[in-house]
Parts: structure tokens; C-alpha cells; sequence
């Protein structure tokens, strides 16, 4: 019986091959899609899940209460672990962690700049980061002592047999001993980087964080097997009022804790609470996948129904001869399976073919996981499900076909099951409409991101790490660096211009209400910097050196000004972290961080003798390359032991959105193969109206319409269907996109063309699908037609 | 085997009623060859459907066997129809996608007969039908004959005690056509009970009795032998 299924669905599948080929093409590309989201949702879910403690891992943040709000994150201050552990019994280990450092390392004549983290004691007892080389306990335990990966181990030294117990300058300041060599770590570990320095070295290079006032670093903690997260989680939320004595009635702190592995995927605040994150990323990609599957099933559903009628005879026969309904059920059901599976087999060769591109445009390594038997397993339920699922109407459909009449040939489909079909048509476009609105919408808000006026110019604008001899050297290279053609100023600051992250409740003025203390944001410039990043005094002046009295001068943006409330600011009291000084300028509100947020008071000091930050310099367009020449050898002349090292302003924040860049080519090619298959099903059912209507279209030639009037008629119906499609699409889209916006506090508005674009795209798009078939019709001789009767 | 007591079939579309079958007597008895006749929508074809369990009737009884399955349901007779009756059409109706082996053997696939056993029955029943030599082609390769032979091959590898045939010569030249009549003459002399639906007063004088339809009614009957 299988076989005689299996045998009629193959040669059915042989002798109608476009049909066929529509069909599994269809298919094959939803599922080839969908095994890449599914690949991609896997990989993100698994990030940091290979921990050994796992469940016992959190991940401490703080809740800020102020100015009647509250903002979270993970920064705190940096001798919470140490207090922590020593005085919350439950918890067994505690690390501060400081992620994601570049710094610069030399062994004999070799130099290299490495990325990595500072971390204390506990670290290596706590995630599971096998070592090759010495011993978690003390991998980090004192001052001199740094753990680097097996990478940078053969990078210096060879092999991590010889690196262990070797010295290593950092920074070209000072000798650590590398006491552990670590396994590189995996790529689905968001604590990444070549090396990890001890806790030591980093509060003495880091002296405020040693202050309970401050935050900065990240803390994790190890709870004891036997502990009660809950309990842990009570203790530890007032923990910090016995620390930080700068809380009172305007101004507290809270600690919350967070599985360490739900980080990655949950790490977006909202009044104090986890709202969501990456999640919402994994949560969109599934369902476009569920979207095109359920496009390609339905193409599937189409097709076999609409072919249905060639195969009536079939059915009749096989009932007239004793086959049972149920049995034709199973057989149909068999025969789409069989069609999913091929389907299954040419997306698995797609999706392999495609897994390089996805990669690079996602920057994951994710490979097919051909050795886990989970992975088959998936499959095959994947290639069950498309086949039950898109066999299961046209199963139901054929099989209740009375064998009388289709025997006689008086085989007509009830306004029932054409209406389903119209259906299943229109709600594929309807899916097809909404990615495409969803896409142009993505595509605009990311341009906005790209072109607005940040209030700042990022063009043209260079950032180069103050390192080594550069921060004693800065104002000779700033000197030097101005004779330079093509270089027209040089300023610097903590951080960059677009990315200030640091803030503050320190900061009084006259008249200040005693009982609220609001946040502002923070970074110490150099002279010039409005000049260098081109913001716009709009009071006041640039910090100079014409001015002696600069050091305790401070700069605001107008949403400090708002905030303060001075008539008359230039000159008026500001005091900053208790020093007292007087505003010199206010300048013009820019972005200085994601366009998600609102623009937050801002106080820029002037500290020119900072021995970190970034040199910020600017150059002409038309003598880039000259320029860029100068200040390379100037580089390279004042600070010899380091690599000469920059970054353009502009890729530095584009790459603030990479996510948002990703997001939009990933759905704008998700949209399109969407359309395409949608597409394909359309053309298969005008194939398949036209064969069925040769005849009438026949007689209606003989009888006198024209070419026009018949290729009318076959396209009205269809465009109908799309239309109607639009018409429901376009405000479910609008919820949807208006949703995802929400998230951006600068974003783009929902402009009506996008509409009209996605509309006129998918009429245009199915009128040229359908065209081919309907011309087809149209033009064919009508005595061939009517005679095959 | 067949007795048929004021059977009523009407077809009901929005605008009319149509009465195929109008109180309908008749009666068959085993290892009989009966034609049916009479003119184009008096009904035959309808009263076949109805015999062979394709069709339930609106009103009145029918025994087959000595059961009345006037209220069967689909199921029941599809069972009933797959052991005990096969069919001969006008069009043949033969799958196109299946060979002519596997057209044949379709029936002993559904009555779940095993492969060896299969196998054998239908390469016996082709020998009969004098097509063994094209097991392997496809309906398409066949003249109309030869096709018409391998759906009574079909219609009897299953040994149905009923063979009901509609018009089986009616797209067959007279050669042809005669072929297949004598082919039925011989399943009938080997105990087949047979009702074909005719147009032919020629193809009417293979069987033993004539039964004439008129609206929906039997009218006259001639014995033949
Ligand atoms: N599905 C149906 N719906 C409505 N009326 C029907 C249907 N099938 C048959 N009829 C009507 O029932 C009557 C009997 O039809 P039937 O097919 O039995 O005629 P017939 O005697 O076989 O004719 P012919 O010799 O042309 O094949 C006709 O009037 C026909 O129009
Ligand atoms: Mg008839």
C-alpha cells in the first residue's frame, strides 16, 4: 500500500514538474529560512549556558532611585564582591569584573594590543573557563599576576606550556607574571577576551572605584548550592546602606540580582525592573519564521487543491474500487510528507549554502550542529509538522470528493472551499504586506540613526586611545599635531562625544532644591573641544587657554540649563563633585548617547591633565590621507611602544547600532523571500486558473473579447486578493511598527508613502506573477482550446 | 441477489426537482446477464450508482444478498462494495499515473490482499484479458479497447459476484466493442452476475434479459434466451 502511495505521489511529482518545482522550492526556501532563525535562536539562547555553576550564578545590578525615577543597571561600586561574600553567608564566591579592556602587551621586541578583562580572585573558580596552566585558586590572586588565553599564550610565547610562569609587560608600564593559561573561550560566552588582569591592579589603576560612592565595574556572584536565591535577594537589596553614605531622602540605591546566563538576552531596564532586550530580537525572528512557514504551507495547501482537479479521476477510481476516506486521508497526508521531506533535503543544502553569508552579517560562527542527534530530531519534527500541517487541508479537501460526479466529470469546487482557497491566498499576502511595511520602516528608522543631526560632526572626526607615553606627551602632540595639513583642531576627552556613559548627583547651584538631586551626565574635555566636535555654543565660550580660570570653569548643555534654571548662567555658581566653579558656556543640546534615550543634562569639566581618555581630532575631507599619514608618524614618534591605534568617529557610532543594522538587512531579505514564495504560489494557482478556464476562454474568443478583456479578467481576481490583503495588512502593520518605535525616543515617523510603497510593490509584484499566465491565455488560439474538449 | 422494491431517487438543485428514480421495481438473480436501456436522463445511470453502492436512495428498499442496504452508511458500503462489486465505465477511468499492472491491482490493495498473492492474481486476470504483454505501460499507450479490457481486468481480479458496467462499448469502435462483449459473456458463463447499461440493441443481445427504463420507471422487460 506505501509503496503504491509512494509511487503515484513520485510520478505525480514527475509528470507535473513545475508544479512540483513550485512546490518544493516553496517550501525548501521557508524551511531553509526558518533552519537559519532557528539556528540563530539556538545560538543566542545558548550564550553563556556551558557554565558548570550555571544555576548558581547572578549577576548583581544597581537600582537608582532619584529625581522621582529610577534607573538600573549592571555598574557597582568596586569592592562590592569582597563585602559581599565576606558578609552574606549563602554566598560561596564573588567576582567584580571589568569587562572589556584594550590594552597593550610586550614580550621582547613584540607588541600587540589585546582585548581583555580585569577580574578578581574568584573568577576562575566560578564560570567555567578551564585552564591549561596553573590553578584557578590562584590564578589571580595577587597584585603582578595575569591570566591570558591559549591564543595569546602562542601569540608571545608559543604555546601555553612555555607562557606559564613568564613575564609580560603591560602598557609598557609595568611586569605581570602569567600564572594561568586559559582555554580561548567559546564563542557563545558574553564574557569574551585574551586575557584577564587581577582585581589589584585594576582599583589601583582605578582608585574611584574604591569609593562606595562610585560604580563602575560589574559583580557576579556564586550563591552555595544549598542557598535560597530569594532569601539572597532580600539581603542583599538594602545591602549598600550601610556603604554609601551619600544616600538620604533624595537620593538611594538598591541591588537586585539576575541569573548570570539571563543576561545576555535580558538586560533592558524599565523603572528599575528587567523589561526585556536581545529576547526581543529572538522573539521578532521567530515569528518571521513562523510567518514564512506558514506563507510557504499555505502555497503548498494552494497548489494541491487547486491541482486537485487533474487528480479527481484519481480519487473517484480509487473510491470506486474500495478505498475508504480515511485511507485517502493517510495517502495525501503521506504524499506531502514525502514533498517536505525533498523540501527538508534542498533547505538543509540552502540553508549550508547560505550559513557563511548569515554569518558574516550576524557576526556569529554558528555551524550546523550535523553530529547532535538533537538537531535531527528538530528536523524531522520540522519536516513532519510542514507536511502534516500543509497536507492536512488538501487532505481533507480531496479526499471527500464524491466519486459520481467526479467520475462524470461535472467536478466543480463549492464556493466553500474557493473561498478558503481566496483565503489562505489573501492571508499569505496579508503576512507578505506586513514584513514588507516592517522592513521599509526598519530600513528608515536606521537611515534616521545614520543621517540625523546628532548636534555634534561626526565626520571627518579622528579618535586615538591616550596611552602610554601619549598621556604625558598630550600637549606636545597636540602642538605637533596642528602643523599637520589637513588637520584643523585637536581636542580631548574622557570616552568619546557620542558615547558618554558616566553620571552623577554631585552637582549643586544656587537655589537648588535641597530635597531632589538629579542626575548629570559627566566627562572631562580638553581645550577646544566645541571647536573639534563642532558643537554650537549657544552661550558663553569654549573652554580656553586664553582663560586662566578654566579649571574650575564648567560647560553645560541646555537640558542641564533647563534643569538649573539660571536666567542669566554665563558666569553663575555651579559646583561640581564639591569643587566650586562658574559656568563659562552652555552649549546646544547633542546626542551624546543611543538615539533611544532622551538627551540628559550634561556637565562638561576640563581636566587637560587626565592620564587616559581619547584624542579627538579633526580633519578636512578633501586631506584625509595626508593627514592620517601625519598623525601616524606623530604617533608613532611620541609614544614608540605602542601600535598606533584610531578609529573614525563615524564608524565608531554606527557601530553603537550594529544590532539595528543587522535587524534591518537580516528582515529586509526575510521580506523578500517571503514575497517571493508568496509570489510562487501566486503563479501557480494563475497557472493553474488559466488551464482550468481554457475553455471558457476559449468560447469567450469565439464569441468576441478581446485579448485586453480576457487578460482582465484573469488578473482582476487576483488583485483583488492583494488588495484586500493590503487592507488588512496596513494597520496591523502600523500597531506593530508603531510598537517597535516606541523603543527610540528620537525616531523616524510613520510616513503614509511607506504604505503606498508596500502596497503598489505587492500589486506590482503579483501583477507581474500572474501577467505571464494570464497572457498566455489570453493570446492562445481558441479553436485549440475548445477542440481539446 | 438484487431485489429492488419502489426505489426513488430525486435530485434536488435551487430551481428544480428531478425525479431519476420514480418508485423503481426490479429484481436480479444470481449468475444473470441484464441490460439495461432506454433513453438518454431516463435514469440508468443512477439506478447503477445506487446498485453498485456509489449512491444511497432517497426512499424504498434494497436487498442485496438478502440485505437490506438501502441505509447503509459510507463506510459499510465501501466495504461491502469492495468485496462484492466491481465496475466497468464508459471512460474507463483508469489511473493515469499507474500502469496497467498496478491499475489492476489497485482493487487487491485496498481488500489488503498480500503482494505475492497479488501478483499472481493479476498477471492471471491480464492473461485473461489477453494484455500480460503490456503489464508495464501506461493507460495513455493503449488503444481504447485494450483499456476498456484492462478496467474488466480491474473490475473482476477481485472475483465480485456483481460486475456492473455503464455504456462499457460506448467510446469503442465495433470491433472493439465486441471484444469486450464477449469478454463479459465469458465472466458471466464463469458465474459473474452482470448489469450493463446500454444504447446498443447489438451489445443488448449478449445478455438474457433486457429491462427498458422510461422516467425514472422500469417499463418492459424481454427475456432473451
Ligand atoms: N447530480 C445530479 N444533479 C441533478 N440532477 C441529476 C444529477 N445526476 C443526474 N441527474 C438527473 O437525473 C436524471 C437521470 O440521470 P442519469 O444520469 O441517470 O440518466 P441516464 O439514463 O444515465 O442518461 P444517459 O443515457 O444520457 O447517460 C436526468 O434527468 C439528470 O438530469
Ligand atoms: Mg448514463
Amino acid at each position: 500500500m506505501l509503496k503504491n502511495y509512494l509511487l503515484v505521489a513520485w510520478r505525480n511529482l514527475r509528470r507535473n514538474k513545475v508544479f512540483s518545482f513550485i512546490n518544493i522550492t516553496g517550501l525548501a526556501l521557508g524551511l531553509a529560512c526558518s533552519l537559519l532563525i532557528m539556528l540563530w535562536v539556538q545560538d543566542e539562547k545558548s550564550m553563556d549556558s556551558f557554565h558548570a555553576n550555571g544555576l548558581r550564578l547572578y549577576n548583581i545590578y544597581e537600582r537608582q532611585y532619584y529625581d522621582g525615577r529610577i534607573e538600573a543597571g549592571y555598574y557597582t561600586p568596586g569592592k562590592l564582591a569582597e563585602e559581599l561574600k565576606r558578609k552574606i553567608p549563602e554566598i560561596e564566591r564573588a567576582a567584580d569584573i571589568d569587562l572589556d579592556e584594550r590594552n597593550t602587551f610586550q614580550v621582547g621586541d613584540k607588541i600587540l594590543k589585546e582585548d581583555g578583562n580585569f577580574a578578581s580572585e574568584d573568577f576562575f573558580s566560578m564560570f567555567s573557563f578551564p585552564l591549561l596552566q596553573g590553578k584557578a585558586q590562584n590564578a589571580l590572586a595577587d597584585i603582578s599576576s595575569i591570566a591570558i588565553s591559549k591564543k595569546m599564550a602562542v601569540q608571545f610565547f608559543g604555546s601555553p606550556e612555555e607562557a606559564f610562569g613568564k613575564t609580560i609587560r603591560y602598557e609598557n608600564k609595568k611586569d605581570f607574571k602569567v600564572t594561568a593559561v586559559y582555554n580561548d573561550i567559546p564563542q557563545n560566552s558574553s564574557i569574551k577576551g585574551d586575557f584577564v588582569l587581577n582585581w589589584f591592579q585594576y582599583l589601583e589603576e582605578n582608585s574611584w572605584a574604591k569609593e562606595w560612592g562610585n560604580n563602575g565595574p560589574a559583580t557576579s556572584i556564586m550563591l552555595r548550592a544549598d542557598a535560597k536565591p530569594d532569601a539572597v535577594r532580600n539581603k542583599i537589596r538594602k545591602f549598600l546602606d550601610d556603604y554609601n553614605k551619600e544616600q538620604d531622602k533624595t537620593f538611594h540605591i538598591e541591588l537586585g540580582m539576575q541569573l548570570f546566563n539571563q543576561q545576555y538576552l535580558h538586560s533592558d531596564f524599565k523603572n528599575g525592573e528587567i523589561v526585556g532586550g536581545r529576547i526581543e530580537y529572538v522573539k521578532i525572528f521567530s515569528i518571521i519564521a513562523v510567518f514564512i512557514m506558514v506563507i510557504a504551507c499555505i502555497n503548498f495547501m494552494n497548489l494541491t487543491t487547486a491541482r486537485s482537479v487533474k487528480r479527481a479521476k484519481e480519487i473517484g477510481v480509487r473510491k470506486v474500487v474500495g478505498a475508504m476516506r480515511g485511507v485517502l486521508i493517510r495517502q495525501f497526508i503521506g504524499e506531502a510528507l514525502l514533498l517536505s521531506f525533498f523540501a527538508t533535503v534542498i533547505a538543509l543544502i540552502i540553508a549550508s549554502l547560505m550559513l557563511p553569508m548569515f554569518n558574516s552579517l550576524t557576526s556569529k560562527q554558528i555551524s550546523f550542529p550535523f553530529f547532535n542527534p538533537v538537531f535531527w530530531v528538530e528536523i524531522l519534527g520540522l519536516t513532519i509538522l510542514t507536511g502534516i500541517v500543509s497536507g492536512s487541508y488538501p487532505a481533507l479537501f480531496l479526499s471527500s470528493f464524491n466519486p459520481i460526479r467526479v467520475l462524470k466529470g461535472s467536478m466543480k469546487f463549492s464556493s466553500g472551499a474557493t473561498f478558503f482557497r481566496k483565503g489562505l491566498v489573501v492571508f499569505q499576502f496579508v503576512l507578505s504586506v506586513m514584513l514588507i511595511i516592517g522592513t521599509i520602516m526598519i530600513s528608515k528608522q536606521v537611515h534616521f540613526i545614520q543621517t540625523t543631526n546628532l548636534g555634534l560632526d561626526r565626520e571627518n572626526l579622528v579618535y586615538i586611545p591616550i596611552e602610554g607615553d601619549l598621556s604625558q606627551n598630550f600637549n606636545l602632540f597636540k602642538d605637533e599635531a596642528l602643523n599637520i595639513p589637513g588637520v584643523t583642531a585637536v581636542s580631548r576627552m574622557t570616552g568619546s562625544p557620542t558615547e558618554i556613559g558616566s553620571n552623577t548627583g554631585g552637582v549643586d547651584w544656587d537655589g537648588k532644591d535641597p530635597s531632589v538631586r538629579p542626575m548629570f551626565s559627566q566627562a572631562s574635555v580638553g581645550y577646544d573641544f566645541a571647536k573639534t566636535v563642532h558643537v554650537k555654543m549657544v552661550q558663553g565660550r569654549d573652554f580656553s587657554k586664553d582663560y586662566g580660570t578654566d579649571s574650575v570653569g564648567y560647560i553645560i548643555n541646555e537640558a542641564a540649563l533647563r534643569k538649573i534654571g539660571y536666567k542669566d548662567p554665563i558666569g553663575k555658581r555651579l559646583t561640581f563633585w564639591g569643587k566650586k566653579g562658574a559656568i563659562v558656556g552652555v552649549v546646544k543640546d547633542f546626542h551624546f548617547a543611543s538615539l533611544r534615550v532622551a538627551i540628559e543634562p550634561l556637565v562638561l569639566r576640563l581636566r587637560d591633565k587626565e592620564e587616559w581618555g581619547t584624542i579627538l581630532v579633526k580633519i578636512e575631507t578633501a586631506k584625509t590621507k595626508q593627514a592620517m599619514a601625519g598623525l601616524e608618524k606623530l604617533g608613532k614618534e611620541l609614544n614608540p611602544k605602542f601600535p598606533f591605534n584610531y578609529q573614525f568617529a563615524d564608524e565608531n557610532f554606527n557601530k553603537m547600532y550594529r544590532s539595528e543594522q543587522v535587524i534591518d538587512k537580516l528582515s529586509t531579505s526575510f521580506a523578500i523571500l517571503a514575497i517571493f514564495i508568496s509570489c510562487l504560489g501566486l503563479l501557480g494557482l494563475a497557472m493553474f486558473t488559466a488551464e482550468q478556464r481554457t475553455k471558457e476562454i476559449g468560447i469567450r474568443k469565439v464569441l468576441g473579447a478581446s485579448v485586453s478583456g480576457v487578460f482582465g479578467l484573469l488578473s482582476k481576481e487576483f488583485l483583488q486578493l492583494v488588495f484586500i490583503a493590503f487592507v488588512i495588512a496596513a494597520p496591523l502593520a502600523w500597531w506593530a511598527v508603531s510598537k517597535w518605535l516606541q523603543d527610540y525616543t528620537y525616531r523616524t515617523d510613520i510616513s503614509w508613502w511607506v504604505f503606498a510603497v508596500a502596497g503598489i510593490a505587492a500589486l506590482f509584484i503579483a501583477l507581474l506573477t500572474v501577467s505571464f499566465q494570464a497572457i498566455k491565455a489570453a493570446v492562445a488560439n481558441p479553436v485549440k482550446s475548445l477542440r481539446t474538449e | 441477489m438484487i431485489k429492488i422494491s419502489q426505489l426513488e431517487k430525486i435530485y434536488r438543485t435551487e430551481e428544480v426537482e428531478t425525479i431519476a428514480l420514480n418508485k423503481l421495481n426490479m429484481e436480479v438473480n444470481d449468475g444473470e446477464f441484464v441490460a439495461v436501456m432506454g433513453p438518454s436522463g431516463c435514469g440508468k445511470s443512477t439506478l447503477l450508482n445506487i446498485l453498485g453502492l456509489l449512491d444511497d436512495p432517497d426512499a424504498g428498499s434494497f436487498m442485496f444478498n438478502n440485505i437490506e442496504v438501502a441505509h447503509f452508511n459510507e463506510r459499510k458500503r465501501a466495504d461491502l462494495r469492495k468485496h462484492n462489486i466491481g465496475f466497468v465505465f464508459q471512460s474507463f477511468n483508469l489511473i493515469d499515473e499507474l500502469t496497467v499492472f498496478e491499475n489492476v491491482e489497485l482493487p487487491l490493495i485496498y481488500t489488503g490482499v498480500k503482494s505475492a498473492d497479488r501478483k499472481k492474481r493479476v498477471e492471471a486476470v491480464l492473461d485473461k484479458v489477453q494484455i500480460m504483454h503490456r503489464r508495464n505501460h501506461y493507460p495513455q499507450q493503449l488503444s481504447g479497447g485494450q483499456q476498456q479490457r484492462v478496467a474488466v481486468a480491474r473490475a473482476v481480479v477481485n472475483n465480485p459476484k456483481l460486475i456492473l458496467a455503464d455504456e462499457p462499448t460506448g467510446n469503442l469502435d465495433s470491433s472493439n466493442g465486441n471484444e469486450v462483449m464477449q469478454l463479459l459473456t465469458e465472466l458471466n458463463e464463469q458465474g459473474t452476475t452482470i448489469v450493463m447499461v446500454t444504447h446498443s440493441e447489438h451489445d443488448a443481445r449478449y445478455s438474457h434479459r433486457i429491462i427498458r427504463m422510461l422516467d425514472g420507471q422500469t417499463v418492459t422487460q424481454n427475456i432473451l434466451i
